[in-house]
């Protein structure tokens, strides 16, 4: 039961990670925000990446269940955005003594959030499934194209102060390897999460709407 | 009867001079937009006086200014043809490309509109010429036309959803960001005599995948 | 004088085939899978009770809907129509068809005349207004006609073209006697040449109809 492997895995890392890997010297016990932060932060991008392109696919092929997955991973995206924003914003409070400053990860955490914030304002706006499906998939999509300009954007502005100098400089691995696979686990564990609460969402959209189906048919099909 | 060759362009043509005509003869979109904008401009000015010296906040405050003036009228273009139950006979008559792209070009139009406007009396009201004509123009217009199609594209597909005029600004916004951050960066870089060939190019890109993009998407605007 | 009647007579026989085509808005409301084939000239009527999707029928059939399922095509002469020239194939009317009220009937029309891409636009929409008998109102704003004449308007546009093929939904819905024998005569010319398709539940309309089908459907959308 791969959902009993997963609690198990998720279990283990986490204690491992608050026990046995070590702290990064200058981040003291922040160091461990590492083992929540970044995987969420990871999840929102994927989450973004899964949204857009089901939302692509949508528009290609008109299958509703492209519609549900973007739909699905749009919301949980939301949730593990904004994870990664509290989280990183309490750390940036103690290490940096100040929860927001504009930081490039700052930016960008906060771009994803606002493509969220409106894909999802979007949907709840319209009515009628296909047309749903169809307007959030272009407006989706119009998002997919601006995204990377952001990346040529932000770091023309601002500059960094986010860590990856501090715990990697200049490239050379210098992380501990048992926080390595402290965090890799946790990666893992992550990840494994998001694709259950997603397979998990996008059955319940469907039973939803079987359920509408048979509600708005007297003696339908089901 | 019906010709076709170059019928697209003919169509394009049609919805631009249609466009045109019906702001002309109402005037209802422009007086709105244009006292939008100088009142905005007037109370930041009133607020903050004379800002000759600070760029940065300079750069900031004309593309705020401007964003709000276009996010306050840009969606009208889509909105009145909703509103007015109109958009079935548009859609009988021309391809949902060509009326996106006459539309598009009514509201780069429409911006420019507002631009002679506004940005003189900007520039006049906060005592700051701009050192290079060239340069700010160039920014000007390039952000101007990223600006107005990612307008016309959220405009397009906000006008078929309930509380249109709540969300616009707020579902425009995320694609605006990086547009505006480059205009007001290039902006701000042209009053301290820095080069803004980079932020030139990025606004040229962006506008170009923008349009490029919209005009892919605009063929599945209208299917129900 | 007729430009309706000459192009008509000029088009080769059109045909409609349908498919399997079903289109669901949501859960309950749409048109159930329906399949039929029919040759021109000749006048086909759809009926159907209130929510059966004849509506939606005839717009999937003018290109204005995209079906969920199933395929529609429309040939002239033996030869396949393409998705993009089907508007200028097609003449269509509904009484969910509005005007620009900024515009005036004439001016109306002669927009949709332009961005359809006809070579002698002033010709056409005069010809279009005679033979609805609104000639005299063409310098009139949509919004002052009285909802009779303002369904002729409708036709008018439907005529615009010369189209091959007539969708006409509920045609003579607010008409009066006079306006029913009108439509009774354009049907009657342009079935002649052309097809003529009527959605209709009322028996005045659609006796004239040489093929009519039935949509049985509460509107289900053939259930995912």
């Amino acid at each position: 039961m791969w959902r009993g492997l997963l609690l198990l895995w998720m279990t283990v890392s986490m204690v491992a990670a608050f026990t046995w890997a070590p702290l990064v010297p200058g981040l003291e016990e922040t160091t461990r925000v590492l083992y929540f932060h970044i995987p969420a932060a990871w999840l929102s991008v994927v989450g973004l990446g899964w949204s857009m392109v089901h939302s692509l696919l949508y528009l290609g092929r008109r299958r509703i269940e492209h519609d549900d997955h973007a739909a699905a991973a749009a919301e949980l995206g939301l949730l593990f955005c904004v994870v990664a924003t509290v989280s990183g914003s309490v750390w940036a409070k103690a290490v940096w003594h100040s929860y927001w400053n504009w930081d490039p990860r700052e930016t960008s955490i906060f771009f994803i959030l606002l493509i969220y914030g409106a894909y999802l304002a979007l949907r709840s706006a319209i009515e009628g499934e296909e047309r749903r499906a169809r307007l959030s998939a272009i407006y989706s999509a119009a998002a997919f194209v601006t995204v990377p300009f952001l990346m040529f954007v932000v770091p023309r502005i601002y500059f960094s102060l986010h860590p990856d100098p501090l715990i990697n400089p200049g490239g050379k691995i210098e992380m501990d390897p048992r926080i390595r696979i402290g965090f890799g686990a946790m990666l893992v564990g992550f990840t494994g999460l998001f694709a259950w609460l997603l397979s998990l969402r996008v059955r319940l959209v469907r039973l939803e709407r079987v359920q509408l189906e048979a509600g708005a048919v007297p003696g339908g099909s089901l | 009867m019906p010709s076709n060759g170059s019928s697209s362009a003919a169509a394009v043509w049609a919805v631009l001079r249609k466009e045109c005509r019906s702001e002309w003869r109402t005037r209802y979109g422009l007086n709105a937009a244009l006292l939008f904008a100088v009142t905005t401009l007037t109370a930041v000015s009133f607020a903050i006086g004379r800002l000759g010296n600070r760029t940065d906040l300079l750069a900031a405050l004309l593309w705020i200014v401007l964003l709000f003036a276009a996010l306050a009228s840009l969606s009208h273009a889509f909105v009145r043809e909703v509103e007015g139950r109109t958009l079935l006979l548009l859609r009988l008559v021309a391809s949902p490309a060509a009326i996106a792209t006459g539309k598009l070009v009514f509201n780069l139009l429409f911006l420019g509109v507002l631009e002679l406007v506004t940005v003189p009396l900007f520039l006049v009201l906060m005592g700051a010429p701009p050192p290079r004509w060239g340069a700010f123009l160039g920014i000007l217009g390039l952000g101007s036309i990223a600006l107005g199609g990612c307008a016309t594209l959220v405009g397009a597909v906000i006008s078929q959803a309930r509380g249109r005029g709540a969300l616009y600004a707020a579902v425009s916004f995320p694609l605006l960001l990086p547009m505006l951050a480059a205009a007001v960066s290039g902006t701000r870089a042209q009053w301290e005599g820095g080069p803004v060939g980079s932020e030139a190019r990025l606004l040229t890109a962006y506008a170009a995948a923008v349009v490029g993009a919209s005009l892919l998407l605009y063929d599945r605007l209208w299917e129900d | 004088m007729s430009v309706a009647l000459r192009s008509v007579a000029g088009a080769e026989r059109p045909s409609i085939t349908a498919q399997g085509v079903w289109h669901r808005y949501g859960p309950g409301r749409g048109l159930e899978p329906v399949s039929f084939a029919w040759c021109g000239p000749s006048v086909a009527a759809v009926t159907g009770a209130n929510g059966s999707g004849k509506s939606t029928l005839l717009k999937v059939l003018a290109g204005l809907v995209a079906p969920s399922g199933g395929t529609a095509t429309l040939s002239i002469g033996g030869s396949l129509v393409p998705n993009r020239a089907r508007r200028r194939c097609v003449g269509y009317a509904s009484p969910d068809l509005m005007f620009y009220d900024e515009l005036s009937c004439a001016e109306n029309l002669a927009f949709a005349g332009e961005a359809l891409g006809l070579r002698d636009v002033r010709r056409a929409f005069t010809a279009a207004l005679d033979q609805v008998g609104l000639g005299r109102v063409a310098e009139d704003r949509p919004g002052a006609l009285s909802s009779g004449m303002l369904q002729r308007l409708r036709l008018a546009l439907a005529l615009l073209h010369g189209p091959a093929v007539l969708l006409l939904d509920e045609p003579t819905s607010h008409m009066d006697d006079e306006g029913r024998d009108l439509v009774a005569r354009v049907v009657e010319r342009h079935r002649r040449a052309g097809l003529v398709v009527i959605a209709s539940n009322d028996e005045r309309e659609w006796r004239i109809a040489e093929q009519r089908i039935e949509l049985r459907g509460r509107g289900l959308g053939g259930a995912a």
